[in-house]
């Protein structure tokens, strides 16, 4: 048997009572992509996330996730392949600690204790919250408590990630921590499902971008494709500086367009 | 004129063992953008609380120094009144605010006014021309509790705008924003400015505010360890070493080994670089 | 819950039912007997359908349903007293009749209330409360008791989601289900009192603490039937309680 494939849209459509949500959305994400889910308000993009972890089901069409019909399952079946982020995650947090808190998923999943421990322990290294790792998450500040909740998503080790506004509320370094752990996830075989607005994060740690506009999938395309080139998505400051300086292939982040500008002191030329 | 002023502020919240704010002085007048920044913790957010008279009323806690808002000290018996409507005050989770009573996106930003008592006609004028400020006039009829966080950040922001106030207080105001919704936050800033009020505003986005800030001033551990014009203050090194950062261009350019003056923005980038 | 459109109960003064409701209680428990208390809750059936909110009517058959069948069970079969056989089971004749009027007592009040919620309107009460000239804080007490439930529910099931989305399994044995209820009632009450706190704060911001006379949005009419059917609720309740004291 071969990989499975992370998601799979296949003509969903969805209503809400008597307002049409979504129509005909089909999607597919191979392992290790990043979509960022662009779109205003109202679109249908969190209901687009929702169906795929089987919060919801499809009035039309099919949803595979990770290789499972989300016909007749519930979240709670799928939550050994996929992890969720909701926008508001301070919600779900009641554990004393952070720790047990992250710990908490992997408990119900029946896993055995010293796996969780081990996977908790390289979560709170990767989110940097070793050192708060024995604090009441309430007496924690509301950017590290959506750390704390992205923890516990990330910790199953899932096959697709579903984050929605990830980003959202946190502080410069909180945010570059995000995109940090969103690319190693990827570049462990993850593939990333991100409803965002922070076109920065979703430059440094995405690749694709699907606009969903009145329900419906007006673009699919390469993220830098569309960043900088629609009105709507304007790029951020480093990909238009990248872009007017024509860096090429290099990422358009601090850590890699830094060495490619490093000038030379006497001729003040750039070093190629 | 000086619409806030702190003066050598101290401030400890309830059972902390280390104080958020220490000797903090600084002055925001009318007419101008005074932007705050610092790292996570640094005590912006307190600043602003305090400034509004939240903080020790509501948090506990407590304070030393002098503060005048509006020439009047938060902290007193009586301010509260006097200042009610006249200070605005933004926090950055916006669900925090909304009243919980209103049915409408319009009856939430008519909650403060009809608190003050204006008369009817005043009210809807000014909740008419607030949601056009926040180009949110489409979202009038909606329940409030099926907004999205970006839309609710808009109707709190307008729900204060609504008041005309003297002095903003706001706590990283584009948090939950969209793109257009940042920008349109920004002119309104300056919009705000125009109009006489003094706008005081906790941020991070440095991106945003190089441009529309007129004053710059950084906290570093409860403390103000610099004060002056955004651009010259970005530009250098000391802004780093008191643990704040700078525009994205900026970084990039003192990751790139540019000493200081650096450049800010895309263009700047662009002169410097560029062969 | 919605009501019909035009709802009687929702064009009627805020303050309209909530006095009908408040006199049906103090009836449900003031009038002795089954009889009385039997008639009373089908008064306040006939009443919320009337009035457009009859799914109240059944909704409120889901508490009460196993609440009759205790009743039945602890004093109908478990009574003493002199007994009466009826479809083979030996049952208590005081007990049966205790059941009636408790079970009775229950209805009122539980169609009632659930009209209520289904006809309240937060804005509404406050344009009432404001017009009269009455403190907000006043109004804000009543309309935030009255919220909390629903509140409390929108938030039980987002936390469910959410724990759910980590594996939280909510069917099979009762060891599952017993391992439930923590990750969902701690951080549904953390939240309820933090958003209490919360609460405070935000309304000091939107200068919800003055003693300023506050404005009416759309102040709603109080009609003279409005008047006087809350007159014919109190005084009802209140022949009610003397019927109690003195009959």
């Amino acid at each position: 048997m071969g990989p499975v494939t992370p998601l799979v849209m296949e003509s969903v459509g969805f209503r809400y009572g008597a307002d049409p949500v979504l129509h005909e959305v089909s999607l597919r994400l191979e392992a290790g992509e990043g979509v960022a889910l662009l779109g205003p308000n109202g679109a249908g993009k969190t209901t687009l996330t929702r169906l795929a972890m089987a919060l919801r089901h499809p009035g039309t069409g099919r949803v595979v996730t990770v290789g499972r019909d989300t016909d007749g399952r519930r979240p709670e079946d799928l939550a050994d392949v996929a992890g969720y982020l909701f926008q508001q995650p301070s919600a779900q947090l009641f554990e004393r600690t952070v720790r047990a808190e992250i710990a908490f998923g992997p408990g119900r999943l029946g896993w055995p204790a010293g796996q969780v421990e081990k996977a908790v322990a390289s979560v709170l290294e990767e989110l940097g919250l070793e050192a708060i790792s024995d604090q009441h998450p309430y007496d924690l500040p509301e950017p590290t408590r959506r750390l704390v909740a992205l923890g516990a998503a990330l910790v199953s080790a899932p096959l697709l990630l579903l984050l929605d506004e990830p980003t959202a509320g946190l502080d410069r370094e909180a945010r570059a921590r995000v995109a940090r752990v969103v690319g190693s996830r990827r570049a462990a075989g993850a593939a990333v499902l991100a409803v965002t607005h922070d076109l920065g994060f979703a430059v440094e740690a995405l690749d694709r971008a699907v606009v969903l506009e009145h329900g419906r999938i007006r673009e699919d395309a390469p993220l830098l494709g569309i960043v900088g080139r629609d009105a709507k998505y304007p790029a951020p400051p480093l990909l238009a500086l990248h872009r007017r300086l024509g860096l090429g292939a290099v990422r358009p982040t601090v850590g890699a367009m830094a060495p490619l500008l490093t000038s030379h002191p006497e001729t003040g030329t750039l070093e190629a | 004129m000086t619409r806030l002023g702190f003066d050598d502020v101290g401030f400890t919240y309830p059972g902390a063992t280390v104080p958020a704010l220490t000797g903090c002085s600084f002055a925001a007048g009318a007419g101008a953008v005074t932007w705050l920044t610092g790292a996570l913790g640094a005590g912006t957010s307190t600043a602003l609380l305090l400034a509004a008279g939240l903080a020790p009323m509501h948090t506990g806690g407590l304070r030393t120094g002098r503060i005048h808002t509006l020439g009047l000290d938060p902290a007193e018996d009586g301010a509260a009144r006097a200042l009610g409507g006249r200070v605005a005050l933004v926090l950055s989770t916006p669900a925090t605010q909304l009243s919980g009573i209103a049915e409408t996106v319009a009856q939430e930003v008519a909650f403060a006014p009809a608190n003050l008592g204006w008369p009817r006609d005043r009210i809807h004028a000014g909740v008419g021309r607030a949601l056009e400020a926040l180009a949110i006039p489409h979202l009038a009829t909606r329940d409030p509790t099926t907004l999205s966080g970006g839309e609710m950040q808009r109707v709190v922001i307008a729900a204060m705008l609504v008041l005309e106030p003297e002095l903003w207080l706001l706590d990283e105001p584009t948090s939950a924003l969209d793109v257009d919704g940042r920008a349109l936050l920004h002119r309104l800033l300056r919009s705000e400015a125009l109009r006489g009020a003094a706008v005081v505003v906790a941020s991070e986005d440095a991106d945003g505010l190089a441009t529309v800030a007129d004053r710059l001033v950084v906290l570093t551990a409860g403390r103000v360890a610099l004060d002056g014009v955004p651009q010259d203050l970005l530009r250098g090194d000391r802004i780093w070493d008191a643990g704040a950062g700078s525009t994205s261009i900026g970084t990039l350019a003192r990751v790139a080994g540019v000493a200081a003056p650096r450049p800010l923005s895309v263009d700047e980038g662009v002169a410097r670089w560029a062969r | 819950m919605t009501l019909a459109p035009g709802a009687l109960a929702a064009r009627a003064h805020p303050f309209t039912p909530l006095v009908v409701t408040a006199a049906i209680a103090v009836a449900a428990i003031a009038l002795p007997g089954a009889m009385a208390t039997v008639a009373l809750y089908a008064a306040t059936v006939i009443l919320v359908l009337a009035t457009g909110a009859g799914r109240a009517a059944l909704r409120a058959l889901v508490p009460l349903a196993p609440l009759w069948l205790f009743l039945f069970l602890l004093h109908g079969v478990l009574g003493d007293g002199s007994r009466v056989t009826v479809a083979g089971l030996s049952l208590s004749r005081d007990g049966l009749t205790l059941a009636v009027t408790q079970g009775a007592r229950l209805g009122a009040i539980a169609t009632a209330s659930l009209a209520l919620y289904a006809a309240f309107s937060p804005a509404r009460f406050v344009d009432a409360v404001a017009e009269r000239g009455w403190p907000f804080s006043a109004a804000y007490l009543v309309v935030a008791t009255l919220l909390a439930l629903p509140r409390f529910r929108a938030r039980a099931v987002v936390i469910l989601e959410a724990q759910r989305s980590r594996g939280l399994r909510l069917r099979g044995s009762v060891i599952n289900r017993i391992r439930a209820i923590g990750p969902v009632t701690f951080p549904l009450l953390l939240g309820a009192l933090a958003e209490v706190d919360e609460r405070g704060f935000a309304l000091e911001t939107r200068c919800a603490a003055g003693t300023v006379r506050r404005t009416a949005l759309a102040p709603p009419a109080d009609r003279m039937a409005d008047r006087m059917v809350r007159w014919a609720a109190a005084l009802s309740a209140g022949a009610a309680v003397v019927w109690r004291v003195f009959g």
